[in-house]
Formats: structure tokens, C-alpha cells, sequence
């Protein structure tokens, strides 16, 4: 399997533009809050912690860790932050989507699959190298994006808002719900990949995960659902088990002599 | 050694191939000859354990194809598929040492090292694979077929496309693979290739129409011929030979072709009878018919 992965992440290497719409939007995901927290203020004049809907907000989340002991203008930029934090997640995993929903029908369609079927690789090892394959590129991205979000609170943010960036939950959704959601996105658009015969369809499928995520983000900015460390934890306990299922469907669902003898 | 026992396959109701059996030992070529779509592919994918049969067995050094013993008997063969299919944006060295990998080799870099030099392609292994020309690319698949040394080697359409200094050193290597005692199975349209290389021949067309020797084939077909070339108009010499006994005498302008039962034995006798007429004999040679007519002459058969 690990022959595979190499071989993977050795293609990616010399492809890297496929990385580029996953680039754009992290870079948008991470410049979105600081235009809505830092840059708009900046310019209006007017702040945040003046506004009728940013109290509202602050008094639903002023109980949350981080944002205790913030001067207000301080405590809705963390807020902003925080909310953001989850597209910011989100964001890299939904561009490789395009690279994991190509990795079966990319393999039939160079005619590269047959040889590699020849070899005493198991379903199992094949779907997991193509998961892998997609997924540590997703992982690297969104860590990069975390460090240059935080980076980037830390140089133009007021003072504490980086710092409440590092709580337990903010860490827990960006290094446990993030690649985990990834996993299961990314294992979604394998599965269908070795399923369909039009990469667009694999990617369109498997995009399908985005939604639950926005949702939980739109729950998030509207007070009706409250995302803590605790429920975090739960929601990635719960995609770690999709994730086992989503292998055993895999598994279950390649049909190698479909794809050999019926794709064209 | 490998072997085929009534191996059928169906695709929903189309029958692909149908109660095929046939056994490649150690050191032999067969080759599987057919017109398009008459199973050969089908046939090579069921042996190579990449789709099952309907019914029937593959047996690869006597032991039985399974779904439990796929994967690892998979390590025993070498299949080249129809097109190279190697990565085009890794090296030549990097797609032989995926393969190398992935079958497990205990030294990866070293097996790669020796591909590259049996294969004569030691200065390319820095070249991206979509830089090499087709003969080239065959090459790698080849030596990627070869590395993990397969007991059997499975080819589909080795020499397709390429160009005939390619195709020559395709051919060199299946005689060398024989010659190291592999049991190699040859799919192909190309019967001058099988003519050159191949052992025994065996025509599909979705179930066996025949399989033999080259020669056998010829002999039950066409029968043994031998073609006089002489140096006067050949008709009138036609008489002596079937008044001693030759029956089936075909005349040309200076050239007679007579059906015999033992090629060896009998053409001194046509010799001897022709000089004692006062024929000038300038030619005696065997005639065998192209593969070519033995394969048509099947597949007619085959039709009827």
C-alpha cells in the first residue's frame, strides 16, 4: 500500500497545479474573517462591539473558553474568528475533492489500472493508497491554513484574539473534526469514483459531504446550535465510525470486473 | 506451469468464452490467435486472476485460482496488458519501483537497477514516461511484467504498434523467457510473430477451434506438399509422377506441387521418377502453406 501512496503523492508532486483551486479558496476562507472582523471596522470606523447583533451574539457565547476576560471589541473578533474556523476546515478538503474523485476513473482512463490490478494489491490497500493520497495533501493544506489564519490573527488582530483561537475546541475541529470529516469526504468521492465512469459525477457526490459541515457553520453564526469541545469530540467519534463503513463499503462496492470489462 | 480446464465466461447473457482448456508447460510459447472480440482478452484477464470465470478452473503452478489465492498467485504472473499503462508524470525509474513494491521484492532499488539494464533502458530511468516513444514505453512495460520473474508470463499484443526494430527485440525476449523455462502465453493478431516464436498455436473464436503444433496444423489441414521447380513447362512431367503413384499432382507453368504422406521419404522418389524422365530438377523444397491460410482456413471452419 505504501508503494502505491508513494506513488500518489510523487504524482501530485509533479502535477501541483491541481492544488491551485484548493489554494484559492483556502486563501479566501482564511481572508474572509479578517475582512469581516479587522479590515471593515478599519475602514467604516465603526466597531464591532457597538453592534445590536454582535451582542446578541456575545451573549450567547460569552460562557465559551477563549472568550472570557476579552475586551468586547477583542471578544466579537474571536467570535468571528471561531465561527470561521470550520470553512476554514472545510475549505482545502472540498478542493480535493477533485483529485480523490479522479484517482479510480483518472487510473481506467490513462489505462494505468489493469497492470496495477495485476499485482497482489488488494482492494483494501488500492482504495486506502487513493484515499491517503488525496487526504495527507487535504491535511497538509488545512494545517498550513490554521498557521497563517493564526498568524494573520496575531499580527492584525486586537490583542487575545489569537490566543483564543487555541482552545481545546478550536484545536479539536481543526486537527480531529477536520481530518476526519476529511477522511469520510474524501473515502465518499473514492468510492464513487471506482463507481461511476465521469469524474465530474464522483466529484458532484462526494461534495455532498460540504453540506452537513455548512450547516453545522450557518447553525453556528445563528446561535441555534451550539458547537463545544464536547459535541466537537462526539461528531468526530461519529464520522470516525462512517469512516470504518465507508472502507467496508469501498471494499464492497469495487467491482473490478465492471471496471474492467465494462468502462470504456 | 499453467492451465486452463473449460474455462467459460458469460457477461450477463453474451458468452465471451466457452469451455476453453489448454495447458502452457514451462520453457513453451502458445500462442492464443483469434479475430477481435473472440475472447482472447477475456481469456488472458481470467488467467491473470483479474475477473473469474463463469465456470472452469486456472491452475499457475498447479495451484488452483480462488478468490483466497488471487492476490498471491497474481505474484506469479507476469501480465503485460495491451497498452503499456505506465504513469506519465514519473520517471521510468519511478513507475518500475512502484511495481517492485507493490510485489514485494526484498531490495526494490536492485531489482529496478537490473530491469533497467536487462532492458537496456539504463540512461532512460531519469525520463518522464510520457517522453519515451511508443517502442520505449513497451519496454518499461515490459520490464515491469518481468521484474518480479514470473513463473508465467501472459502477453497481449506485445508487438503491437511498434516499429520492426522494437518488434524484434519483443520477439528476442520471448525466446529468452523460454529459453529460462517460463511458460509464456502470447495473445496476438500478428501470425508472422507466431510463426517466429510460438510453440503451439491455439485459435479462439470464443470457444477452441484448434490447437496444435504450427506444423501439425498445416499437415491436418493442407496436408504435406513438395514443390518441384524444373526447368521445362511442367505439364508434361505431370504424368510420370502419377503413373508412379503420386495422386494428387498440381501443375504450374514450371513447377509441380505433389501431395505426399512423408515429406522426407517421398521426395527422393519424386527425384529419382522426374531425372529418369529427363526433367531438369532445379528446386525440391517442402511446401508449407502460410499460417496465415492454416488460421483462415480455421476460422472458415469454424463458420461452417
Amino acid at each position: 500500500m505504501t508503494a502505491l501512496l508513494a506513488k500518489e503523492l510523487a504524482d501530485l508532486r509533479k502535477n501541483p497545479s491541481v492544488f491551485v483551486p484548493a489554494i484559492i479558496t483556502g486563501i479566501m476562507a482564511i481572508l474572509l474573517p479578517f475582512f469581516v472582523a479587522v479590515i471593515v471596522p478599519g475602514v467604516t470606523g465603526e466597531r464591532l462591539a457597538d453592534s445590536s447583533d454582535f451582542q446578541v451574539a456575545l451573549e450567547l457565547y460569552r460562557d465559551q473558553p477563549g472568550l472570557k476576560g476579552l475586551a468586547p471589541e477583542a471578544a466579537v473578533q474571536a467570535w468571528i474568528f471561531q465561527q470561521f474556523l470550520i470553512l476554514l476546515v472545510i475549505t482545502p478538503i472540498a478542493a480535493s475533492m477533485s483529485v480523490a474523485a479522479y484517482t479510480v476513473i483518472g487510473e481506467k482512463q490513462a489505462r494505468t489500472l489493469e497492470p496495477l490490478l495485476a499485482t497482489p494489491l488488494t482492494t483494501f490497500e488500492l482504495l486506502a493508497a487513493k484515499v491517503l493520497g488525496s487526504f495527507i495533501p487535504a491535511l497538509g493544506l488545512t494545517l498550513a491554513a490554521f498557521a497563517l489564519y493564526l498568524g494573520g490573527a496575531l499580527l492584525f488582530a486586537e490583542p487575545g484574539v489569537a490566543r483564543a483561537l487555541l482552545t481545546a475546541r478550536s484545536l479539536l475541529i481543526v486537527f480531529v473534526l477536520g481530518p476526519v470529516a476529511a477522511l469520510a469526504a474524501l473515502q465518499m468521492a473514492v468510492c464513487v469514483s471506482s463507481r461511476v465512469n465521469d469524474p465530474r459525477s464522483a466529484q458532484q457526490i462526494g461534495a455532498l459531504i460540504i453540506l452537513p459541515v455548512a450547516g453545522l457553520l450557518v447553525a453556528q453564526v445563528t446561535g441555534s446550535f451550539l458547537l463545544t469541545g464536547t459535541v466537537v469530540l462526539l461528531i468526530a467519534l461519529g464520522l470516525m465510525v462512517l469512516n470504518a463503513g465507508l472502507m467496508a463499503l469501498g471494499i464492497a462496492l469495487f467491482d473490478r470486473e465492471s471496471i474492467l470489462t465494462r468502462w470504456k | 506451469m499453467l492451465s486452463a480446464l473449460r474455462l467459460t465466461r458469460r457477461f450477463d447473457a453474451r458468452v465471451a468464452v466457452e469451455d476453453v482448456s489448454f495447458e502452457v508447460e514451462p520453457g513453451e510459447v502458445f500462442a492464443l490467435l483469434g479475430p477481435n472480440g473472440a475472447g482472447k482478452t477475456t481469456t488472458l484477464r481470467m488467467l491473470a486472476g483479474l475477473i473469474a470465470p463463469t465456470s472452469g478452473a486456472v491452475h499457475v503452478d498447479g495451484e488452483p485460482m480462488t478468490r483466497a489465492t488471487a492476490a498471491r498467485l497474481r505474484g506469479r504472473i507476469g501480465f503485460l496488458t495491451e497498452a503499456p499503462g505506465l504513469w506519465d508524470r514519473l520517471s521510468v525509474r519511478q513507475n518500475l519501483r512502484v511495481y517492485a513494491r507493490l510485489h514485494g521484492l526484498p531490495d526494490p532499488e536492485r531489482a529496478v537497477d537490473e530491469a533497467l539494464e536487462t532492458f537496456g533502458l539504463r540512461d532512460r530511468g531519469a525520463d518522464a514516461a510520457a517522453q519515451l516513444s511508443k517502442g520505449l514505453k513497451q519496454r518499461v512495460a515490459l520490464a515491469r511484467t518481468l521484474m518480479h520473474r514470473p513463473s508465467t508470463v501472459l502477453l497481449d499484443e506485445p508487438t503491437s504498434g511498434l516499429d520492426p526494430e522494437a518488434a524484434r527485440d519483443v520477439r528476442e525476449l520471448i525466446q529468452r523467457l523460454r529459453r529460462e523455462r517460463r511458460a509464456v502465453l502470447l495473445s496476438t493478431h500478428n501470425l508472422d510473430e507466431v510463426e517466429r516464436v510460438a510453440d503451439r498455436v491455439a485459435v479462439l473464436r470464443g470457444r477452441l477451434v484448434a490447437s496444435d503444433t504450427p506444423a501439425a496444423l498445416r499437415a491436418r489441414l493442407f496436408g504435406a506438399r513438395v514443390r518441384v521447380a524444373l526447368g521445362a513447362a511442367a505439364p508434361s512431367f505431370a504424368p510420370v509422377l502419377r503413373a508412379a503413384g503420386f495422386r494428387d499432382v498440381r501443375e504450374e507453368a514450371e513447377s509441380l506441387s505433389i501431395a505426399v504422406d512423408d515429406t522426407s521419404r517421398r521426395a527422393p522418389e519424386i527425384v529419382r521418377a522426374l531425372v529418369h524422365a529427363g526433367a531438369e530438377v532445379r528446386e525440391v523444397a517442402a511446401e508449407e502453406p502460410p499460417l496465415e491460410d492454416v488460421y483462415l482456413r480455421l476460422l472458415s471452419q469454424g463458420d461452417a
